[in-house]
């Protein structure tokens, strides 16, 4: 006991010290450890942004449940938005037991993102007009976000890492269910073609900025620094979107589609992929909420929310009564 | 918001089991009003895919956990040879002197199926 003892009489920097050298020898931390500020407050803003684009991430793909062209697609796409919103529900526990030292719970969580203090991931603030959209979320949006998704599988913060572990575990059926629509559509009639070619065409430049700007010059501020320091990812925001190119590209390629951007290539002597930019101004607005579907995915949200406010009362009461 | 003020939503901590003969496996924590809901939410949420057998929904407040200071005393000293199979290593090369073979993990948990005479 007489660790117990010392660690309490420890000064913050002491426990600071203490900490650090916990994460980088690779241990979890765990919600009820010693923990600085920061890597409290980076954690909480991360997972609980992460949370709610799993749910805002269903949406724009249940639209197309009820238009899904068979059966077993309707009963594929439904399952992977169960799944969206089971990967919301795990990590919005993980984000509530960082918030419960500060006294907030899932309802601040909810309201911060109805009243736009919340942001929720820039890729899904897009219009998702064809079952070629659909299959292409599917593919390629999937591909990058278990991109970011794998790269924090090691994260420091235990919780984290073992919800990811789940998430990941998932993502893995959700990435086949995006190449089986896409193949089906790539190797369909020259209607199908054409459609997957302006799919690829309208969701390229989301695609670029889905793993965010390469420095904080763009927008300000960035995240980046703070979670490799904190050992919650590992790479930053351009090795990601390297990687990608190096897992999709070939993929896309081989299927006959164009990129639309004739600079994009891989410089083997740089060892990197060269490619256009996206335009970063519109990436700032997205980031404002003010994206093609921004306010009409979070109006669907705020409905839902108030028109299921009577089942957590009629809830409440039963508890209230028993 | 009527939900927050009553303590609508409480932690529940999951456990299930892959097959009867598997051992309770703690799966994730969920939020739910009540017992009833916790363990649909607990199908819904992490038993989508895999195999279970049973499953258990217990509420956070009645787990006595572990403090990190806690946490800190488990470390062992590696000093515990003589609890271990590993401490008896030499018994495979005494025993060749008489011709017969230790009595290992592999051997021995073969004995549950029928034995050759």
């Amino acid at each position: 006991m007489a660790a117990m003892m010392t660690f309490t009489r420890l000064s913050d920097e002491e426990k600071y010290e203490r900490f650090m050298q916990r994460i980088e020898a690779g241990e979890k931390i765990e919600a009820d450890d010693w923990m600085p500020d920061e890597y409290r407050v980076t954690l909480i803003k991360l997972i609980a942004m992460h949370a709610v684009s799993e749910i805002m991430g269903a949406l724009p793909e249940k639209e197309w449940v009820p238009k899904a062209p068979s059966l077993r697609r309707k009963l594929g796409i439904m399952a992977k938005v169960q799944d969206e919103m089971g990967h919301g529900q795990l990590l919005l526990r993980v984000a509530e037991d960082l918030m419960a030292p500060l006294g907030k719970t899932r309802e601040d969580i909810i309201e911060d993102l109805l009243n736009e203090r919340l942001k929720f991931h820039n890729v899904f603030h897009m219009p998702a007009p064809t079952w070629a959209d659909a299959g292409l979320i599917g593919w390629l949006v999937d591909g990058a976000a278990i991109m970011t998704q794998t790269n924090m599988l090691d994260a420091s913060y235990g919780p984290y890492a073992r919800a990811l572990k789940r998430i990941c575990a998932e993502e893995v059926f959700h990435a086949q269910h995006g190449e089986s629509i896409i193949l089906a559509l790539a190797e369909g009639t020259k209607e199908q073609k054409e459609m997957l070619q302006e799919a690829l065409n309208r969701w390229w430049e989301a695609l670029l900025m889905f793993f965010g700007p390469p420095t904080a010059d763009t927008t300000g501020t960035s995240k980046q620094d703070i979670t490799i320091k904190y050992r919650i990812r590992t790479k930053t925001n351009e090795q990601l979107r390297q990687d990608f190119f190096t897992k999709y590209v070939p993929r896309i390629w081989a299927l006959g589609l164009k990129i639309p951007d004739e600079t994009m290539h891989f410089d083997k002597e740089k060892g990197q992929w060269i490619y256009r930019q996206p335009d970063w101004e519109r990436f700032k607005e997205i980031i404002r909420n003010n994206g093609p579907k921004s306010q009409e995915r979070l109006e669907l949200r705020r409905t839902a929310y108030k028109q299921n406010a009577w089942v957590r009362e009629a809830l409440s009461a039963v508890r209230t009564a028993g | 918001m009527a939900g927050k003020e009553q303590g609508f939503y409480q932690v529940f901590e999951v456990f299930s089991r892959k097959a009867p003969d598997a051992p309770m496996q703690h799966q994730f924590s969920l939020l739910a009003p009540n017992e009833e809901i916790a363990l649909v939410m607990a199908q819904e949420n992490f038993m989508r895919r895999e195999p279970v057998a049973d499953l258990w929904v217990v509420k956070r407040d009645y787990i006595r956990r572990m403090s990190e200071e806690e946490k800190a005393t488990l470390k062992r000293l590696d000093n515990k040879d003589y609890r271990l199979t590993r401490g008896y290593g030499d018994l495979k090369k005494r025993w060749r002197k008489y011709e017969q073979n230790v009595l290992d993990e592999k051997e021995i948990l073969s004995w549950k199926g029928e034995i050759r005479r």
